[in-house]
């Protein structure tokens, strides 16, 4: 793939995370805690992960994360709050997609993307404010992660199957 | 669509789960049972602390910063009435109303939890 295809690949990337993210900021989902959300950009790190790679991947998530707070306010809190997530969900994603050689399934990676990413925010959460009692809201934070991890895996399987289809990537 | 490894994946997630799940019930059985005290917290400064049992009448307090917040405190409860930010976190988390609770405004870096008893409390009463 040539490097303008290359670009123009992960640029529109960026577009559909930015839509996909402020698509999730109209749900609202009922829950004891705040904070929970569909982590439908998650798709997008995900496919960027299996069709590019680490450092494509991630630099689509820190654009995103930069936009979306030019955007949708909030100032550096809340950038550095979706960044940490963002780049760690990445992380931990493109490991066990990369060193496990196929033996996870997109699902069970999606799954350990959306934990990472809860973790990742409360651990930011936490370092800001300089108090751990932001964890109170982990153990909910957690669950809900793996049940919108699921989701998002196997739309991310199918959207793969998909694309593969479209010969777009070659 | 699911691979015999994830189970690797899983196991260590129901581990994480667990563990926080003790963790966090730990934190809010620890600490003397008596009168809830709501701590606010901004720019990792303690600016207020209150007796919420003792509260009688609902008051306002005005936090201000880069973005404004509004708590709202009655007997037995605390909560974030309103927020200038855009993500308004802080104002759906709802009422702080037992031990451990907390609700944060990180763009604006305000935080309320709720505390058991310790010393030096101002008992406001209106």
């Amino acid at each position: 793939m040539n490097n303008v295809k290359k670009t123009v690949l992960l640029g529109l990337f960026v577009s559909q995370a930015l839509i996909l993210s402020l698509i999730e900021s109209w749900i609202s989902i009922p829950t004891p805690v705040p904070g929970v959300k569909l982590g439908l950009a998650n798709i997008i790190t995900v496919i960027a992960i299996i069709f590019f790679g680490f450092r494509e991947a991630v630099s689509v998530v820190i654009v995103r994360c930069v936009l979306s707070s030019i955007f949708g306010g909030g100032g550096w809190m809340l950038f550095l709050f979706s960044v940490t997530g963002g780049v760690l969900s990445a992380v931990v994603m493109s490991v066990l997609f990369k060193s496990g050689n196929n033996k996870f399934s997109i699902t069970g990676i999606s799954i350990a993307g959306a934990i990472s990413h809860n973790i990742g925010q409360i651990l930011i959460a936490a370092l800001l404010m300089k108090d751990l009692a932001v964890a109170v809201v982990l153990p909910v934070l957690l669950i809900s992660g793996c049940i919108m991890g699921f989701f998002v895996g196997l739309v991310s399987s199918f959207l793969e199957n998909a694309l593969r289809k479209t010969k777009i990537f070659e | 669509m699911l691979k015999k490894d994830d189970l690797i994946i899983f196991g260590f997630v129901i581990i994480l789960i667990a563990a926080s799940f003790i963790g966090v019930s730990l934190y809010k059985s620890s600490g003397a049972n008596t009168n809830k005290i709501a701590v606010i917290i901004k720019d990792n400064e303690e600016i207020k602390r209150i007796d919420i049992d003792a509260v009688s009448e609902p008051m306002e307090i005005a936090v201000s910063g880069d973005y404004s917040n509004i708590i709202l405190v009655e007997k037995g409860r605390i909560r974030f009435k309103d927020a200038g930010c855009p993500d308004r976190v802080c104002v759906n988390t709802g009422w702080l109303t037992e031990k451990g609770d907390m609700a944060v405004c990180l763009p604006n870096r305000t935080m309320i939890k709720i505390e058991g008893q310790s010393d030096n409390v101002d008992i406001v009463t209106y």
